[in-house]
């Protein structure tokens, strides 16, 4: 016990220390290890950013430190030190004193986090007294005043007692923050908190919670999925991987200097590092399940860099300096020396433009889809109708992807639903495939087969547009059986044996059923069903928007080069700027259903005229903003 | 505020107009069915006489009570009389309908009454207790008793209840309200509601606390109470303000809805334990003819669902205001 004091004097400044920290689910197919063996510290004031894909234990970390696990997780090994203190050991009882003042947690999904039933000053309030039972009525109402000022609520006074239903995502993040910092804690968990928002509103959001966190002084771990929204607001990046942290330093490091081959994927599937290539660098295949890790590096299968040893044994941490830390063993003295890719962003003058645009341009491709003054109302009530796509006209060329960005609620989604007569536009639309006006109810009947076989859609949430009930396979060929048309693969089976092999699944998920897959293995069976029918076109509505940015770039990449090789035009709905950037030849933007802009991808880009525009694309977070040397939160 | 305003009188004028529609519609199919039915009426007036009548005595007894007139006439007669607070005289009883029920209704709503209450609380509490020790041995006994018992049949059940506490141990009386002689002490008629009280509890019980466990299961694996939870509320906090709160407005609709249900359980019962409620009196009405009892009894139980219903909702827009004026949220989600 001789450095007693020293390891205090440690303590103070590590708010959380957690130790060899093990976490396991038990489920049917056996014991999933969501966390394994991981180490780190959060110091008093910083802000900790836990990246890597779906499934690698990000949220689990935080919540088992919070001890807010289903009751099927358990605790297997290791310690959560708080404040010096080990809370490893504590029960329900002690956790609820320590959770809203030590710490406390801001969720992904804004919509459902919050009671419906209770108005939201009372859902604040209910925070502030949990912590300070004997606190007046006026105190109370003057601290939840300040809560939602400090969130930027205008009018608290009188909103308070609205209801959650009231707010839109935005605003109920803010107040789900305000809920969060009722109890002055010092760290902050931020499990996604912006992933379900608009780019615009991401911003907004993430600026917030900077200025809170740096007038607060309180500590925050911020999980994300997205690489530059870690950047922007993190002084520490943890990236993890199969339930491990395999690289953590500081965000410069990470970004710059990264030491572990999964960063360096993720970071390079960014699309702003494939500008003027043909295909996103993704890396490839997918995290292993945690039913049972394999013996070595768990990313060894996915990893081209990869070592012998890599397959039989775990890569310890080793130290590159004193912040940064990485776990694989391309870094051991006897490890040959392979020179990662280095990290930079093609230069404004990227090379030949390889694009179909100018291929495109230079044949004057016919013009495979023409909507004109495309019009969609839904009624409210009977006197109240919503305009949500109001008189909008572009035009799709065959061979091309044209893009559609906008926030949440701006008709993206309906203007692919009428383009695919899933809904009946109004008034005096024209949309025209080729040079036939669906919208006619006689012409379509006359065409239907055409229409319907060469246009296919694919929907944002894979979850909900599979038949649960339904095989993969059966899947993928129902369109086939619909409009009795003989497989030229000979069997139906052996159709969907191809398509699947073609996006990029095994012919083993054949029989299974689409609640066994994975997110990005669903979102592919949904393309390889549209594929079976060799579409002409393609509306993609938001495709990947629920994937993993690995998940994503494969994904893009195969929708390239379908266009590439089988000339398919895409109607690809997206508000991932970055993404529509690289994979879109024309791009057109949506706000509050008027078309706003429309134009070239990269004249768009580079010199946006609208004020809409401008405002959406100074919003999308960069991991480049900074510089070397340069802190984020000095 | 005045568009609000004329809003809300729409509203409720339109709730009124459908409540008296289906009274219309609920008078017309009883008053028809009832004597489209096979039995004479004339029985339940004149008894055992009326096998001795001849066949002018017949005709002049149904001229007297108006039963040689065409349908249409006999409902027109019977309306206007009704919209006048005259819902004639019962045949058997021969005395003002009103007053026949006045006597009655008493003893169902006391054994209705207790039994909804009983499984009102009841149900909450062993719903939110099996919630509590959700998987752990007692929700897995209270679920699996609770299933058996729901399958057993109510009669059944009475019959045996009879048998072991009226019959051998004679502890509780086998049937009727009270005892002779003791008319208004309240022990005796507690002692005599027991046994059916019991009867109709354990046949409703289990299935409402099962809804109760089951939409609070539910309720505990939403996002927001981890929310709550990372507020720092307790347990006990979070499933009384959060999750129950958000229950309430399912149950309540649910246990609206089962006051009639439960009331048409009773009728069972009270035939059973030859209890003077309404539901002995429906039945009688119904089997000896008895027109216009039948057609207030029926009248009274479509109100009782109507009203019910309206108090159900009344109490759901309290609870979750999103509820208010039709389900309005400004779905501009979808068509």
């Amino acid at each position: 016990m001789g450095n007693a004091e020293e390891m205090n004097g440690e303590n103070m400044s590590e708010l959380v220390e957690v130790k060899n920290l093990s976490v396991s689910f038990d489920t049917p197919q056996g014991e999933v290890q969501a966390v394994r063996d991981v180490s780190f510290a959060l110091h008093s004031g910083e802000v900790l950013a836990v990246v890597g894909e779906s499934g690698c234990g990000k949220s689990v970390l935080c919540k088992s430190i919070m001890k807010l696990l289903p009751a099927s997780a358990w605790i297997k090994s290791g310690s959560i030190c708080v404040n010096g203190v080990d809370i490893t050991a504590c029960q329900e009882r002690e956790m609820h004193k320590l959770r809203g003042r030590l710490f406390s947690m801001v969720l992904q999904d804004p919509m459902t986090s919050l009671n419906p039933a209770m108005s939201i000053g009372m859902q604040i309030e209910e925070a502030v007294k949990v912590h300070a039972p004997k606190i007046g009525k006026e105190a109370l109402r003057d601290r939840v005043l300040a809560l939602m000022r400090l969130v930027e609520i205008d009018d608290p006074e009188e909103r308070r007692k609205l209801y959650p239903w009231h707010f839109s995502g935005g605003m109920r993040q803010r107040i789900v923050l305000a809920i969060a910092l009722a109890g002055n804690p010092q760290i902050l968990f931020a499990d996604e908190p912006t992933t379900a928002l608009d780019v615009t509103i991401q911003a907004q959001i993430l600026k917030l919670l900077g200025d809170i966190q740096g007038r607060l002084g309180t500590a925050a771990v911020f999980v994300t999925h997205d690489l530059s929204v870690a950047a922007e607001v993190a002084d520490r990046v943890a990236v993890m991987y199969a339930g491990k942290i395999v690289e953590i330093g500081t965000t410069e490091e990470i970004f710059q200097d990264p030491k572990h081959p999964y960063t360096c994927g993720l970071i390079q599937a960014l699309p702003v590092f494939s500008r003027g290539r043909d295909t996103l660098r993704a890396i490839p295949g997918m995290p292993p399940t945690l039913v049972c890790p394999p013996p070595g590096d768990a990313f060894a299968c996915r990893n081209e860099c990869a070592l012998a040893i890599d397959y039989e044994e775990q890569p310890p941490m080793f130290r590159i300096s004193d912040t940064h830390y990485a776990a694989t063993w391309l870094l051991d003295k006897r490890a040959p020396k392979i020179a990662l890719p280095v990290m930079r962003i093609p230069h404004e003058q990227p090379k030949k433009d390889q694009t179909l645009t100018d291929e495109a341009r230079g044949k004057q491709q016919e013009i495979l889809l023409d909507v004109q003054h495309l019009t969609h109302r839904f009624p409210l009530t009977k006197r109240t109708v919503l305009t949500v796509v109001d008189d909008i006209s572009f035009q799709v060329r065959q061979g091309e992807i044209f893009g559609l960005v906008g926030e949440s609620g701006s008709g993206k989604s309906t203007v692919a639903r009428c383009v695919m007569n899933l809904y009946r536009p109004c008034g005096d639309t024209r949309i025209s495939y080729r040079g036939i006006n669906t919208c006619d109810p006689g012409l379509f009947r006359e065409h239907r087969k055409m229409l319907q076989t060469t246009r296919q859609i694919v929907f944002q949430d894979s979850n909900s547009s599979l038949n649960p009930r339904m095989k993969i396979g059966d899947i993928i060929t129902e369109p086939l059986r619909i409009w009795r048309i003989i497989p030229q693969r000979g069997s139906l089976r052996a159709e969907a044996a191809f398509q699947m092999h073609y996006v990029g699944l095994d012919a083993a998920y054949l029989d299974r059923y689409p609640a066994e897959l994975s997110g990005g293995q669903r979102q592919r069976v949904a393309i390889a069903r549209a594929l079976t029918m060799e579409p002409k076109l393609l509306v993609a509505d938001e495709p990947v928007a629920s994937l993993d940015v690995s998940i994503q770039a494969q994904i893009i990449n195969l929708f390239r080069h379908l266009q590439k090789e089988h000339g398919f035009s895409f109607l690809f709905i997206a508000h991932d700027l970055s993404m529509v950037e690289f994979l879109c030849d024309r791009v057109g933007v949506l706000y509050r259903g008027k078309l706003v802009e429309v134009g070239e991808t990269k004249a768009l880009f580079a010199n946006p005229k609208h004020p809409y525009t401008q405002r959406l694309l100074s919003a999308m977070p960069s991991p480049f903003q900074f510089l070397p040397g340069r802190h984020k939160f000095a | 505020m005045i568009q609000n305003r004329t809003e809300k009188i729409i509203y409720y004028g339109k709730k009124l107009a459908v409540f008296l529609a289906s009274m219309f519609i609920l008078s017309v199919v009883v008053f028809y069915v009832s004597r489209l039915a096979p039995g004479d009426p004339l029985l339940s007036y004149y008894g055992e006489r009326v096998e001795k009548m001849s066949v002018e005595e017949r005709e002049w007894a149904q001229a007297k009570l108006g039963l040689q007139d065409s349908l249409l006439v006999q409902y027109g007669r019977w309306l206007e009389n009704a919209l006048r607070g005259d819902f004639g005289i019962s045949y058997k009883y021969k005395m003002d309908v009103v007053q026949v029920i006045g006597e009655r209704i008493g003893n169902t709503l006391l054994l209705g009454g207790i039994g909804f209450v009983l499984i009102f609380c009841l149900a909450l509490l062993l719903g939110v207790l099996c919630a509590w020790h959700e998987g752990r041995p007692l929700d897995r006994i209270v679920c699996k008793a609770g299933m058996i018992s729901s399958c057993i049949p109510e009669f059944w059940l009475s019959l045996l209840l009879i048998l072991v506490f009226a019959v051998n141990l004679k502890w509780l009386p086998s049937s009727g309200a009270y005892s002779l002689d003791f008319a208004d002490s309240l022990g005796d008629r507690m002692k005599h509601l027991i046994l059916p009280v019991t009867v109709v509890v354990s046949g409703h019980l289990w299935y409402y606390a099962y809804m109760i466990r089951n939409r609070i299961l539910e309720e505990v694996r939403m996002d927001y109470v981890l929310l709550a939870k990372a507020k720092g509320l307790t347990k006990r906090s979070v499933m009384f303000r959060h999750c129950l709160r958000n229950v309430m407005p399912s149950y309540l609709s649910i246990m609206a809805i089962c006051v009639p249900h439960i009331l048409g359980g009773t009728y069972l019962i009270e035939t059973v334990f030859s209890y003077p409620g309404l539901g002995t009196l429906t039945y009688e009405s119904a089997r000896y003819k008895d027109y216009n009892l039948l057609m207030i009894l029926c009248m009274m139980t479509g109100i009782t669902v109507m009203l019910c219903n309206l108090a159900a909702q009344i109490i759901n827009e309290a609870i979750d205001p999103r509820m208010q004026r039709g389900g309005q949220t400004g779905g501009s989600d979808g068509p």
